[in-house]
């Protein structure tokens, strides 16, 4: 069986990067490049409502990464994403408000190895 | 513009079952069709993920199909048509992009075997793929018929499809945007 390519490193990626404006950050062709998983958060323009549960999903998918010792960074800004977080007792990871696709992708590939790479028998996440 | 709502792992295969994780996060292959065409990417929740975890077991819909699993997926879906709805209510076209072979993201083939459970010893190969959708589209698509809204065009990522070929998989990504 091929080995699994998972990285341990997910980011959490407002959505303005996901889906870039002409002449945007692309960060889903930085976080490729530098082989990072990406959590897209809710567009900035969807109701309250809509985006609230959207943000709950985030963090208990999330809070299953930091549990196994994923590295979790954020890329941008999300209002509710904090009081997300604070409801599965997380803090919101650190993180970069990008200002080039190059300072993104040095921002990803100058991370420290995550905890999980170095727990046996993690490969399965 | 169209909005492709895409599985979870096509962002992200560290949410993947151990050993099948594709490749270290993006799964390039989808996501430069849907760059390409112009599309804008909605990512959907991983359904095992959260429920499961990272270190659950390979599985066939028979060992997701339990009530409380059912009432997760359509947590979930929920979640998801709120948002197909705002866009379909912006008159834009939508893609659902599934994963084939998948017990829950599969769209056209999904996994099945009733007699699996117990010790988790079986044979390799993939005798348990059929047509048929997983337990979080079957949801999606129960709530978004409650909504009156119709289930948008499918396809799926073929990587655990035996005779797995990225063209075709990129061929049958780009019929289906192109409707």
């Amino acid at each position: 069986m091929k080995r699994d390519e998972r990285s341990y490193r997910v980011a959490l990626v407002a959505d303005s990067y996901v889906n870039p404006p002409p002449g945007g950050v692309d960060a889903l062709a930085a976080a490729a490049q530098a082989g990072w998983g990406v959590i897209q958060l809710p567009a900035d323009d969807y109701p309250a409502t809509v985006a609230e549960r959207l943000l709950f999903e985030v963090a208990e998918q999330a809070e299953e990464f930091a549990r196994h010792g994923y590295d979790l960074v954020l890329v941008g800004q999300r209002d509710g994403l904090a009081e997300a977080f604070a409801s599965v007792g997380l803090a919101l990871p650190g993180g970069i408000i990008p200002e080039s696709f190059v300072a993104l992708k040095e921002f990803l590939g100058s991370r420290p190895n995550p905890p999980a790479l170095g727990r046996p028998g993690t490969a399965g996440g | 513009m169209g909005v492709a709502f895409v599985a979870h792992c096509m962002l992200n295969q560290n949410s993947k079952v151990g050993d099948g994780a594709h490749c270290a996060g993006i799964y390039s292959p989808i996501v430069d069709v849907l760059r390409e065409k112009g599309w804008r990417i909605e990512q959907m929740p991983c359904p095992e993920l959260a429920f499961a975890g990272l270190n659950r077991f390979w599985a066939v819909r028979e060992q997701y199909d339990t009530a409380a699993y059912r009432r997760h997926c359509a947590r979930l879906a929920t979640a998801v048509a709120d948002v197909i709805a705002l866009r379909v209510e912006r008159g834009e076209d939508v893609v659902l992009i599934g994963v084939e072979g998948s017990p829950s993201m599969g769209v056209t083939i999904t996994s099945s075997d009733s007699e699996r459970g117990g010790r988790p010893e079986w044979p390799d190969g993939s005798p348990e793929h059929v047509s048929g959708e997983g337990i979080f589209v079957e949801e999606l698509r129960r709530e978004l018929d409650s909504r009156g809204i119709g289930f948008p065009r499918v396809v799926g990522e073929t990587h655990a499809i035996p005779g797995h070929d990225e063209s075709a998989e990129r061929a049958a990504v780009e019929a289906a945007l192109d409707g």
